[in-house]
């Protein structure tokens, strides 16, 4: 088990190396120059070439990939082009901000979708099965940017119930929480019905309810149990997700967390916060993942076993 | 599944009727199958409409003076006869620029779909086809490419390029192709030792020939699915980076950058905001329509 957590971390690095340089590459592309952002545009040519060179900017792209390597080696992500702070401390401090938001918006989404999805499978062909489905696709194509200024619009500029944007107090969650919410819950609605359709023909069900099993026991208990698999993974993957900053709600609700920090900082050409997010969001879901599958172990004892016996 | 199954003993009983020898061609079995599908027909009509408004927009409307001619006298009116969805802060009409936004929101999620169809299923074939380390290579390269999520590898590529049409489509193109990569990788790897792929090489043909004649079609069931389902949420990328101001430029009629700018006066007018997402919403959902019942229509032992 623990032989089988190392080797996930291990396999963390070379992810983090190849995502590195990928940003720094592709960034390096970018056209307007950090230095017209500092100076505000109002340097002369030497003020700009000497700023160049206190950036590090005048050497070539794999130079400074190698140096940004060796300072990653030691844990130090590099320092923002415009506030001069380390992006780890700034990445940090926005962080509790998208945790706050990604269990909210997980949570809604629980709340919501496994009922549903279960009920769904359940009543499987039948109207209501119909209607949560087409709830379910409708919640998928909606764009969660325009949900979010719908929400907007609705609850706090006309009914004035919530506020319209901030982090100030569990009031302002919820709308942001919402939105999420939503996209996640269509999702996960579709994975925990097909995942319980499986399950439900299956000859166990057949035998517990033979035994005289009560209906909702045998759905509840025997069923769902054996269809969480599939219901965690996405869970997990969604909760990766939104914990790496949910960029266009997050920018929406004006809500301070990393997804709006990687926006801002992109709008800025702040390219080594940019750089330093992206690794850490990569990391944190990285870890999310990892997380999620040994929850399987949890779930399931025959994936532990697997697990124990070294095997990948 | 359980209209399927009170469908077949019908069908049973046709077969072994006259016409149990007559072969159906496999594009009519599977129209046999979409057209059963309600929602799906739904879709299907909703895209083709969509198709044509984007194709003949330019004889309906007149780009200059309905889609970017201002008439500062008509801003920001109500819906009306005159203005089926009202005016927006320069008295553009509403409903006419949606209608021609439908060919820039088409077009980016279709071009960014070809981008990431052709790159994705080339890569995706040479990774299932020789496998060893050629596969690990790209499929290592792919997850790392695919552990930053596409909206943000979207954002980063459009930051790069600088924000423009075909930049934007480059951008969804390109944060689209691990999806292609893996599902091609996975179809592939279903029919790398079919017999008609032993036979092939055994009359010596070209590995390339091999892949691209006698492989991809016959794995292209689950790429049909994925390029209608990827041409929606491509939909959705392009029209968030446009929201995100890292899009189509003003005053191009996307529906995205008519969102964002609709967004300014949210207070005063929301039905700027309303309409474009709607347009959105009712694009994306036609086409998951489709999507899914291609997906049950096209290998019906998913279905689910």
């Amino acid at each position: 088990m623990y032989r089988y957590i190392i080797n996930r971390l291990i396999l963390i690095i070379p992810v983090i190396i190849g995502v590195s340089f990928l940003i720094f590459a592709i960034l390096d592309q970018a056209p307007g120059d950090v230095v017209h952002v500092i100076t505000g545009g109002g340097a002369t040519q030497q003020e700009v070439e000497a700023l160049r060179a206190e950036l590090g900017l005048d050497r070539p792209l794999l130079v400074r990939y190698v140096d940004y390597m060796k300072g990653l080696l030691k844990g130090d992500l590099g320092k923002s082009y415009i506030s001069g702070r380390s992006v780890f401390e700034v990445y940090t401090e926005r962080l509790p901000a998208t945790i706050k938001l990604a269990f909210a918006s997980i949570f809604v989404s629980i709340l919501l979708s496994i009922p549903l999805g279960i009920y769904a499978a359940v009543h499987s062909g039948k109207i209501g099965d119909n209607i949560s489905m087409v709830a379910a696709l409708l919640g998928l194509s909606m764009p969660n940017f325009w949900l979010g200024l719908i929400l907007i619009i609705t609850f706090s500029l006309q009914l004035k119930i919530f506020p319209s944007g901030g982090n100030e107090g569990l009031i302002s969650l919820v709308l942001p929480a919402i939105t999420i919410g939503t996209g996640l819950t269509a999702t996960l609605t579709r994975i925990t019905r097909s995942s319980m359709l499986d399950v439900i023909r299956q000859d166990y069900l057949r035998t517990a309810r033979a035994k005289g099993v009560n209906e909702r026991k045998v759905i509840n208990k025997h069923a769902l149990k054996n269809a969480l698999i599939p219901i965690i993974t996405i869970i997990g993957t969604q909760f990766g997700n939104v914990m790496g900053g949910a960029v266009l709600t997050e920018t929406v609700f004006a809500w301070p967390g990393v997804g709006r920090l990687i926006i801002d900082s992109i709008h800025a050409r702040d390219i080594p916060m940019v750089t330093g997010s992206i690794i850490l969001k990569t990391i944190t879901i990285s870890i999310v993942l990892l997380v999620v599958d040994l929850l399987y172990a949890a779930v399931d004892p025959r994936i532990k076993a697997q697990y124990s016996k070294g095997g990948s | 599944m359980s209209t399927a199954n009170s469908v077949k003993p019908k069908e049973q009983k046709k077969y072994s009727a006259s016409k149990r020898y007559q072969k159906r061609s496999q594009g009519a079995e599977i129209w046999r199958r979409l057209k059963k599908n309600k929602g799906a027909m739904v879709g299907l009509g909703i895209v083709a409409m969509l198709a044509f408004i984007a194709l003949f927009a330019d004889i309906i409307i007149d780009f200059e003076t309905d889609v970017i001619g201002q008439n500062i006298s008509q801003r920001m009116q109500l819906p009306s006869r005159d203005h089926l969805l009202g005016t927006d802060e320069v008295g553009r009409d509403v409903f006419f620029r949606l209608l021609y936004g439908t060919r820039f929101s088409l077009s980016v999620g279709i071009v960014a779909v070809i981008i990431a169809l052709v790159i994705g299923v080339v890569f995706g074939a040479i990774a299932g086809y020789f496998g060893g380390a050629i596969e690990e290579i790209i499929m290592r390269a792919t997850d790392i490419f695919a552990s930053v999520p596409h909206i943000l590898m979207g954002i980063v590529i459009v930051a790069a390029l600088g924000a423009s049409t075909l930049n934007l489509m480059i951008a969804v193109g390109i944060s689209s192709v691990p999806q292609f990569i893996r599902i091609t990788r996975a179809a592939v790897l279903t029919v790398r030792h079919a017999e008609y792929v032993e036979a092939s090489r055994a009359i010596g043909l070209r590995e390339a020939s091999i892949i691209f004649v006698h492989i991809i079609p016959n794995c292209l069931s689950p790429i049909i699915v994925q390029t209608t389902l990827r041409v929606a949420s491509a939909i959705i990328s392009a029209s968030a980076l446009s929201f995100l101001g890292l899009g189509v430029p003003q005053p191009s009629p996307e529906w995205g950058s008519m969102l964002s700018s609709g967004r300014q006066f949210i207070r005063t007018n929301s039905l700027l905001t309303f309409f474009p997402g709607l347009a959105i919403m009712i694009t994306v959902l036609a086409l998951n329509l489709l999507g899914d019942g291609l997906r049950d229509a096209l290998d019906p032992k998913l279905r689910r």
